[in-house]
């Protein structure tokens, strides 16, 4: 079925937007779950296509809602999961 | 294996809608381009997602007309496309 | 693609999830950190300026770059094989005649090795759906558009291949060094939405 992140040819998206100087990441927990998911995938828990089909897996209303690294981070944990390699529960940080 | 297709050659994406991960992107389904060159062999992804380990398959740059695509537009779009998403076109 | 949010909470989860796989042994301590500083010391757009001036000066070169960009981009000391793995570089040259720009319309497949992060526009649905049906509406919005007759090609890096545009040498610059003629070369440049 073709998912949401099939957008060629698509119209109605907002402007494009260029920013001046732009950083290479905006936040540091960015960065660290770009190095996550490298550090991930070179230790064989999952491969790159399995990381974009479990973005391409996310609820649209959540993939739309999420700025791009929140999509890669949210793959990651449904991969974790997946694979058997944390529990669900365990990703959460705990309260207070 | 030699390759199923070479520079010059016509071909026609496919039309079917996996259920799944696809690297052939939606607008260029169900058309006929032509090969530009060959870019390298790599494992499907579409079996990749799905955890395979598959031999690799040749990849090749095909050109379209955009007026093929959208039904209009004087540009081309070359998009990169495993043969597996290919046929031979007439 | 939304705007940036507030991350402290995404933060937090993300520090939660290093420090539990850390405990596991799926990470090494230091390891994450490490990786951000190689990755950040790694690719540039300076990268790309320096392949188009020596393309610009160099017809030789030029043509081995077109022909197997891989192996010519060593000559000045550059690889693609600073990610996962060494990915193949397709670069295509503007002329007169053909003026090229590149899009992922599948995710946001890039040459992040050579050329550092893509700008966040590149990565954004806006560009990605537009750009593959009506380039000249996309390319003036950057506030620019190549002459009417000059045909355009949009490369969708679909595949494997990752890719960079030669823009057209700017006339009156003969008298420029090679390095003079890098500092000219902007990162929209080597994606094909800037004239150079």
């Amino acid at each position: 079925m073709s998912r949401i992140n099939d957008v060629g040819g698509m119209t109605g998206f907002a402007a494009i937007v260029q920013e001046p100087d732009e950083p290479p990441f905006h936040a540091d927990w960015e960065a660290h779950v770009l190095a996550l998911n490298a550090a991930l995938i070179r230790r064989g828990i999952y491969n790159l296509d399995e990381f974009r089909d479990a973005q391409e897996r996310l609820p649209v209303p959540e993939y739309l809602a999420a700025s791009y690294y929140e999509r890669w981070f949210a793959a990651i944990r449904v991969l974790l999961v997946e694979k058997g390699v944390v529990d669900e529960a365990d990703l959460e940080p705990p309260r207070g | 294996m030699a390759d199923r297709f070479a520079p010059g050659d016509r071909v026609r994406t496919r039309a079917a809608d996996p259920d799944g991960h696809t690297r052939l992107p939606r607008y260029a389904r169900g058309a006929v381009g032509t090969v530009v060159e060959r870019a390298g062999a790599h494992p499907l992804a579409d079996e990749r997602a799905r955890g395979g380990a598959p031999d690799p398959h040749a990849v090749h740059h095909v050109r379209f007309a955009a007026a093929d695509l959208f039904g209009a537009g004087d540009h081309d779009v070359v998009v990169e496309l495993w043969e597996d998403y290919l046929e031979e076109a007439p | 693609m939304s705007d940036h949010h507030p991350s402290s909470a995404i933060s937090a989860g993300v520090r939660h999830v290093e420090a539990l796989l850390e405990s596991r042994g799926l990470l090494d301590p230091g390891e994450i950190d490490a990786r951000i500083d190689a990755f950040l010391a790694g690719g540039s757009p300076a990268n790309g300026a320096r392949i188009v001036a020596h393309a610009w000066t160099d017809p030789g070169f030029a043509g081995r770059l077109l022909a197997d960009a891989n192996t010519a981009i060593r000559e000045l000391g550059l690889s693609m094989a600073g990610g996962l793995q060494e990915q193949r570089l397709k670069v295509v040259a503007n002329s007169a005649a053909e003026h090229h720009v590149v899009v992922c319309t599948l995710c946001s497949c890039y040459p992040i090795a050579l050329l550092g992060p893509s700008p966040s526009w590149y990565k954004s649905e806006a560009y990605r759906s537009r750009v593959v049906r009506d380039p000249r509406g996309v390319l003036r919005e950057f506030g620019w558009e190549p002459p009417a007759d000059t045909a355009i090609t949009v490369w969708d890096a679909s595949a494997e291949s990752r890719y960079l545009v030669v823009p057209r040498r700017p006339e009156g610059t003969d008298g420029l060094a090679e390095e003079e003629l890098a500092r000219l070369v902007t990162r929209n440049g080597l994606i094909g939405t800037a004239a150079v």
